[in-house]
């Protein structure tokens, strides 16, 4: 590490203290944290949930939830002048002039009855004393900067009528607008698309290098930091662990910490010379794969909004939608927000009626199924969601949870019922007598153990799982995969895996289809797939996924002219690999 | 009855009690509720005369250590017939809270949990009921009727089935927007199981809130019906009608007015206190994640 | 936007619709005869009942009876009154514009307060003002209309003599809507604290705050002008509330409108003034909403522009 000269720190921030309460259920939310900032660098600060990161550069501007948290200690020097001590008129002054500030919900982030005009020329007059056309000349001039094209028409817009990733664009042209010396994008990518963030990343480092802005980047996502830090700051539980260049945390990391965190990250390519998902059992149980457990056929539904005034279309949520599934097997769909990929997985369950199309599930037209039938089918086709707190009644123990299919399918009854249960509690990494709990007493990875013991419960041979592990800290999501890939293969499970997390994907599945905007363009086995995408979605997609590994640099994004790409039926360009033509 | 009714999810029984106690609002509103039922069942001794004695004093007594709230018109103990009132008004909160809860909550949950054409012929129909607003429905029914206490109770009690239907409407369907309700689906439960052991715990508390502010209108809502006259009549001791008679005295016996309005007001805040304590404690956002 | 005020003027018909269904049905509801109950009061002999039974279409079936109904509805034909014997119409013509005017006097009153303290409380959350504005609106919500009348009444009328008992000049408005105005205005502050709270608590407010702006663009520009949006849309509900309201009030003032008429209706069982009284008040209220609901659609550029 090259000297670090005090003359170069934009801001130097010294054992600051952020506490949660007040009085006796005070809770320390950030402790005795410090930092430097050079001039025209990106620190990355990153960390798990509850780790403080937002809490810390929250407290910088001033803009804590008032009576919610607090500042106890601390001094964050900045221009000469410590930010943590100055009156309200200062910290007003310099905040979204010198220090500005993007955050993660570009949905929320915007008023919603003011016009991206009145937003981004605001500022400007307040801050740089600009009259309101100089100030609209600077905003159309940032909207271009951003690369939303037609910039001038965009100032008489209201924020509902852009996309997400076009509102990110915008807060990030309010940011820069005034040239600001300290950018804090806290979390800037993390609601988007990957394709999306992708985009935001470049845009955010080219603006970097033109304005000079140093940026602090709070981020969980050790992808994001390889790809845009130059230095690294780990935190958690509210203390710095580890600080270094982001070559040496990633390469050599000291602290323990750190090495597990970036052993829990999946990599993408890190399973690119095997077919298979990692053999984590001793002796797994693989069913014969020439039988087809799921066959699905022609899946189209479209989802009508609006009343019956309405000339709305609807959206096409599925469109001729077919794939097969062999027991024991994981087909990964993946795709992006609004792909259709968790219509498929709950069509194929029918928890939606499709408009149109063939389900067969173990045999059975799961379409002409009566309802009293149906809920029989289900026994042996259970689900694991997204969300396992929200997917758990908050008014019913653990235990209740669990045992509750086991009850409708007469699996068990009586003493063996909570026999069992207590078994499958053991079996997914709990504790028996963690039954008498509510789920609001679990951890969030402790939750999902529970969705997933409640699914095995019946002793299904299907389980969909919509993004399982997606609202789950990194290193929790390391061991939720590994119980799955060891149930797999003990039980000798299918799993139709949907997730939007391409080096995920590529851990758990055999094979994989990818969908856009209702159609799957792509599928085959997962090696296939991956290592040679054919369908230029496909190859945008993998391109798209940041490394986390500083050393390689994701390449460029190629440019994906969605209206000309092929959406066609698909044909066989290799041995059971398909691409819409 | 205008409070914004969010859905509450939480879980938690046990403590229930101890957490209203540490509820200043709580506290304030359970004392009072208490004192409300104390006073309805202890009246024969609580109340130093007969209610509807006349000439159990000389008229017109202002409050003296003989007649605490002074006498009315016809020389009977207003203090008296004060506490005697508290068995009527209890009466009116638990019949017409009942008859609306009820319904509206039968037909919510119907509705809600159907949903598709059914969700919409009813919904529309409660809408429509909803805008005559709930003191016309309680005339229509009592021109229907005919005047009355016990028809004023009934009276009121349809009159806000409207009310108690849309906000189980609501409650339902953000229940059911919730992936516990899908979860519930894709394990095979049955509407059985669904309705009882999904749905019905979690809209139940929201009701529970809704059910003690709605003791609270129901009590105003027949105070002033008997106030008009169209409630209570001679010489039951109902507090409302007991102000209405008190309207063209007010000069010459003006504790006739303060005391039982007094009397509507307390009762009608210790509701309404004990319903936003509870509603404090089962609020969302004060439960830890 | 087209879109939307065409279904808000749909429902606002059906809904009309709906009452003039719910008037014709509510004489059949009376349990016994309701000619018979009508006409207890007066000497009248069998034949003079059939009469009157025939000529407001009770023997005929129900259907044509709505037929009839909606007939003379159209013509402005609400019936005659069995008291006094006028046209429902003209009374409730002269009646309706004095409850009319105290309710929209009194919901000037209750929004000016109960905004304001709503407001203020919100943006002071957690501190004395708060807990005091809050309070005082539950005193305020617990309080029955009319006692809150009689104590005006007592001092400010009877005690201070500054105001008329009752009367039917402007005078003799400042008690009742005082009284209408101050009850609502606790509703209000109550809704208006919970729903601004809603808004600071919300992304783009913190946005603002991040942009260094002014405290009073934030709360004026950001907060207030998102905040009105969800206020106005109780509006119409509170309109209803203070038309609801009157007819108690009413009675406390002497005040001469459709609230005592109503009252003096269902004490006569004076079915067609009760029948015209309840389409005439819920059309009032419905096209009320209406109007709200299209001004809230104008505020919401996502309803605007849709």
């Amino acid at each position: 590490m090259s000297a670090r000269r005090t003359s170069d720190f934009v801001l130097s921030v010294e054992n600051l203290s952020v506490s949660f309460g007040r009085g006796a259920s005070r809770n320390r939310a950030v402790q005795n944290l410090s930092y430097e900032l050079e001039a025209g660098e990106t620190l990355a600060i990153v960390g798990e949930s509850g780790s403080g990161k937002s809490m810390s550069s929250l407290a910088l501007l001033g803009l804590l939830p008032p009576g919610v948290a607090t500042v106890e200690t601390g001094q964050a020097r900045f221009d000469g002048r410590d930010l943590l001590a100055m009156p309200e008129a200062e910290i007003t002054a310099l905040r979204g002039d010198r220090i500005t500030m993007i955050f993660q919900e570009p949905m929320t982030s915007l008023n919603p009855v003011l016009t991206i005009g009145r937003q981004l020329t605001e500022g400007l007059i307040v801050h740089k004393g600009m009259s309101m056309r100089e100030a609209e000349a600077r905003s159309i001039e940032m909207i271009d900067r951003v690369r939303i094209p037609n910039p001038a028409s965009r100032l008489r817009q209201y924020p509902h009528e852009l996309s997400g990733g076009m509102r990110q664009r915008i807060m990030i042209a309010m940011a820069m607008a005034s040239d600001p010396a300290v950018l804090i994008a806290d979390e800037p990518t993390t609601a988007l698309d990957v394709t999306v963030q992708a985009q935001i990343l470049d845009l955010m480092r080219d603006l970097k290098r033109e304005f000079g802005t140093s940026i602090i980047l709070i981020t969980h996502d050790m992808g994001v930091v390889a790809e845009m830090a130059d230095r690294v700051v780990v935190m958690h539980r509210g203390r710095k662990v580890e600080e270094g260049t982001v070559g040496a945390v990633f390469e050599t990391p000291r602290e323990n910490y750190t090495k597990a965190l970036l052993a829990a990250v999946p990599k993408l390519g890190s399973f690119a010379t095997t077919a298979e998902p990692p053999v984590v059992v001793n002796q797994p149980k693989t069913p014969a794969r020439e039988t087809t457990l799921v066959s699905a056929r022609n899946l189209t539904k479209r989802f009508k909004s609006g009343g019956w005034l309405s000339r709305d279309e609807g959206v096409l949520a599925m469109d001729d939608v077919g794939f097969d599934l062999a027991p024991g097997e994981t087909l990964a769909i993946v795709g992006e927000s609004g792909s259709g990929k968790s219509t498929t997985g709950r069509a194929v369950l029918r928890l939606i009626e499709v408009d149109k199309g063939e389900i067969q599930v173990d045999g059975q037209d799961m379409r002409a199924l009566g309802q009293t039938s149906l809920r029989g089918a289900r026994r042996t086709m259970q689900m694991i969601f997204q969300d396992p707190f929200a997917s758990l009644n908050p008014r019913m123990s653990a235990g209740r949870l669990v045992m509750e299919p086991m009850a409708i399918h007469g699996v068990a009854s009586g003493s063996e019922l909570s026999d069992r249960c207590a078994e499958l509690f053991r079996r997914v990494g709990l504790e028996a007598n963690h039954m008498r709990r509510y789920p609001h007493e679990f951890s969030g990875g402790q939750r999902q153990r529970i969705c997933i013991a409640r699914a095995l419960g019946p002793g299904p041979k299907l389980i969909v799982a919509d993004e399982p592990t997606s609202a789950l800290d990194v290193s929790v999501q390391a061991q939720v995969l590994d119980l799955m890939l060891e149930l797999q293969q003990s039980l000798g499970l299918a799993y139709l895996f949907i997730s939007h997390d391409m080096a995920v994907v590529e851990q758990m599945s055999h094979r994989v289809a990818v969908m856009h905007k209702g159609r799957i363009v792509e599928m085959g086995p997962r090696q296939t797939v991956l290592n040679d995408p054919r369908h230029a979605y496909t190859k945008t997609l993998l391109a798209a996924v940041p490394v986390p590994d500083p050393t390689r640099k994701r390449g460029i994004l190629p440019t994906l002219d969605v209206d000309a790409m092929p959406t066609g039926p698909l044909t066989e360009v290799a041995a059971d690999h398909w691409v819409a033509a | 009855m205008a409070t914004t009714v969010e859905a509450i999810a939480s879980p938690r029984s046990t403590g229930f009690l101890r957490s209203l106690l540490k509820s200043p609002t709580g506290v304030i509103g359970l004392i009072i509720v208490l004192i409300l039922i104390l006073a309805a069942a202890l009246a024969p001794w609580i109340a130093p005369y007969d209610p509807l004695r006349m000439g159990a004093g000389p008229r017109f007594q202002p409050p003296s250590l003989a007649h605490w709230f002074g006498t009315d018109d016809f020389g009977r103990d207003v203090f008296s017939r004060i506490v005697y009132g508290a068995r009527l008004t209890l009466q009116i909160g638990v019949i017409a809270v009942g008859i609306s809860l009820t319904s509206g909550l039968l037909l919510g949950l119907v509705a809600g949990y159907a949903g598709a054409w059914a969700e919409r012929i009813l919904m529309r129909l409660v809408d429509v009921l909803f805008s005559f607003t709930e003191i016309v429905i309680a005339l229509a029914c009592l021109a229907i009727l005919g005047i009355g206490l016990t028809n004023a109770m009934i009276a009121i009690g349809i009159a806000s089935i409207p009310f108690y239907a849309r906000v189980t409407h609501s409650i339902v369907l953000v229940e059911k927007g919730k992936p516990y309700f899908e979860a519930g689906i894709a394990a095979g439960a049955g509407h059985i199981r669904m309705i009882f052991l999904h749905l019905l715990p979690n809209v139940i508390p929201t009701l529970i809130v809704v059910g003690t502010l709605g003791i609270s209108t129901a009590v105003l809502a027949a105070a002033g019906l008997s106030f008009l006259g169209l409630g209570a009549q001679p010489p039951q001791p109902e507090w409302g009608f007991m102000l209405s008679s008190s309207r063209d005295l007010i000069s010459r016996a003006p504790w006739m007015m303060i005391f039982p309005g007094m009397a509507i007001a307390i009762t009608v805040l210790g509701f309404n206190l004990l319903g936003d304590g509870i509603r404090e404690i089962l609020d969302p956002r004060q439960v830890t994640r | 936007m087209v879109r939307y005020v065409i279904e808000r003027v749909f429902a606002a018909l059906v809904t009309i619709w709906i009452t003039t269904i719910a008037v014709t049905l509510l004489i059949h509801a009376v349990p016994g005869d309701p000619v018979r109950i009508m006409y207890a009061k007066f000497q009248s002999t069998p034949e003079q009942i059939e009469a009157v039974r025939t000529a407001l279409g009770l023997d005929q079936p129900i259907w044509i009876q709505y037929g009839l109904y909606m007939g003379r509805l159209f013509e402005g034909d609400l019936g005659r009154s069995i008291v006094g014997n006028q046209p429902v119409l003209d009374i409730l013509l002269t009646r309706f514009p004095p409850t009319l005017l105290l309710a929209t006097t009194s919901l000037a009153i209750a929004v000016v307060i109960g905004l304001s303290l709503g407001f203020l409380a919100a943006y002071k959350r957690g501190t004395i003002i708060d807990v005091g504005a809050m309070i005082i609106a539950i005193l305020g919500v617990s309080m029955p209309h009319f006692w809150l009348g009689l104590l005006l009444l007592f001092f400010f009328a009877l005690q201070l003599g500054w105001l008329p008992v009752a009367g039917s000049d402007w005078k003799s408005l400042i008690l009742p809507a005082l009284t209408l105005g101050l009850a609502n205005a606790a509703v209000l502050a109550r809704l208006t604290r919970s729903a601004m709270i809603d808004i600071f608590d919300q992304d783009f407010v913190r946005t603002a705050r991040a942009k260094g702006l002014p405290k009073t663009i934030v709360l004026y520009r950001h907060a207030l002008r998102a905040g009105l949006v969800p206020i106005v849309s109780m509006m119409g509900l509170q309109f209803a509330y203070m038309m609801g309201g009157a007819i108690v009030v009413e009675n406390v003032f002497a005040w001469n409108g459709v609230g005592r008429l109503a009252i003096e209706a269902v004490f006569a069982r004076d079915y067609p003034l009760i029948q015209g009284f309840i389409l005439f008040f819920a059309t009032v209220v419905v096209l009320v909403s209406l109007i709200i609901d299209l001004l809230y659609a104008a505020l919401d550029p996502r309803i605007r522009y849709s």
